[in-house]
């Protein structure tokens, strides 16, 4: 990125702040998810499915990295994308509880991913008309490409919803697990009034959340699936817990085998 | 493509049947705007709307294609028998050069004792003599 610093950083140190929570909880969002669904790689239930998981997994680690990479502009502290991304310890990460629940069985992992991607999509919308340009024009990139995951996303969801017996009843499991959950994609972000007031972020969290049900329900309803309840949302993005630490332990292993490697 | 799978590929789970509904979709693509559908290969499906979507995964995640199609193998209608393909008698009258008259041009002047004419300098063409 050759963004200078001063053509993008927001004046006032406050909105500063939000903003860097903004784009790491959503790096961090992306991060987890892309490595998380990557465990598929080479045992998803066939071959086609292999690949556009994967697929769809790299994705998410390159909108990851296009987001840490535009926060260390943002900080000009000497950051960089691998040392924001690598370089914290679990309590650190500002992802959505939501991530925290393991990738599971396919079901678990269609439902979390339809739940995420279908927020993220709703998050992503509060983003397209952002006073920050950098940010803006990186949204629409991954705008463009998060639509086919909410497409094949959908397809699963409806697949496994309308197959009566073990599929249906592995999502509604899944749903109900991870339903309680789902909303922490929209954990107000702390100074997030300020983010709203200088037209970086549209609404509110609490408002695209409402975007984002008014978009499942009618889904949800269709396929007759439970709908996530609203949950308190404190900590939602922080209080990470073992499944956690133990996916941190497995992405971090390399870079923490030889933190001075340059690759 | 499916009958290697692991054992804990939960297909039955997966798929929501009997894990028979799989099956090959032929894939065609076009490169860029002008050019014509070619063949890509194949993929294994249980519907139009996955194998699309696996369809753009192998060919064209690295944006090489502009255009996709799927076509169920089961609805394509084949003809490969060599009689009605390639059929034994001499059929070259039916291309566009017509038949090839050097072999039967020689034949009948060694008949008529004649030495081959040599190339005229003008006129037609040389290369539209023995035709």
């Amino acid at each position: 990125m050759t963004t200078a610093r001063s053509t993008v950083a927001p004046a006032d140190p406050a909105t500063e702040r939000a903003l860097d929570g903004l784009i790491l909880s959503m790096a961090d969002d992306e991060f987890v998810i892309g490595f998380s669904d990557s465990e598929w790689t080479g045992i998803a239930p066939i071959l086609e499915e292999d690949v556009a998981m994967s697929s769809i997994a790299q994705d998410e680690l390159g909108h990851a990295r296009a987001l840490y990479e535009l926060l260390a502009v943002v900080r000009a502290d000497g950051s960089t994308a691998d040392s924001i991304a690598y370089d914290r310890e679990p309590a650190e990460y500002r992802h959505a509880q939501l991530l925290d629940h393991g990738r599971g069985d396919w079901a678990m992992t269609i439902a979390r991913r339809y739940l995420y991607d279908t927020a993220d999509g709703a998050r992503l919308g509060g983003l397209a008309a952002s006073s920050f340009a950098p940010l803006r024009e990186l949204v629409d990139k991954i705008r463009r490409e998060e639509r086919y995951h909410v497409m094949h996303l959908t397809t699963w969801l409806e697949r496994l919803a309308r197959h009566e017996g073990e599929p249906r009843e592995r999502l509604v499991a899944a749903l109900e697990e991870l339903g309680p959950d789902a909303a922490t994609v929209f954990t107000p972000i702390d100074g997030e009034a300020s983010l709203v007031d200088a037209g970086i972020l549209g609404e509110p969290m609490a408002a695209l959340e409402a975007r984002w049900r008014a978009t499942i329900t009618p889904i949800f309803v269709g396929l007759d699936l439970p709908m996530p309840p609203p949950g308190a949302l404190d900590g939602g993005r922080s209080n990470h817990g073992e499944a956690f630490r133990w996916l941190w332990g497995e992405f971090t292993s390399v870079r923490r085998s030889d933190p001075e490697a340059v690759w | 493509m499916t009958d290697q799978m692991p054992a804990d590929r939960d297909i039955d789970a997966a798929f929501g049947g009997d894990g028979r509904t799989l099956e090959p979709w032929e894939v065609f693509r076009r490169e860029k705007d002008g050019d014509p559908m070619r063949h890509g290969g194949s993929v294994m499906a249980p519907d139009a709307t996955l194998a699309l979507h696996y369809a753009r995964e192998m060919f064209s995640r690295r944006q090489e294609s502009v255009h996709l199609w799927v076509v169920r193998r089961a609805d394509i209608h084949d003809l490969a028998d060599l009689d009605l393909l390639q059929p034994p008698l001499d059929r070259s009258f039916k291309k566009p050069g017509g038949y090839v008259m050097r072999d039967k041009l020689a034949a009948a002047r060694a008949q008529s004792g004649q030495a081959k004419p040599k190339a005229r300098s003008g006129g037609r063409s040389a290369g539209t003599a023995d035709r």
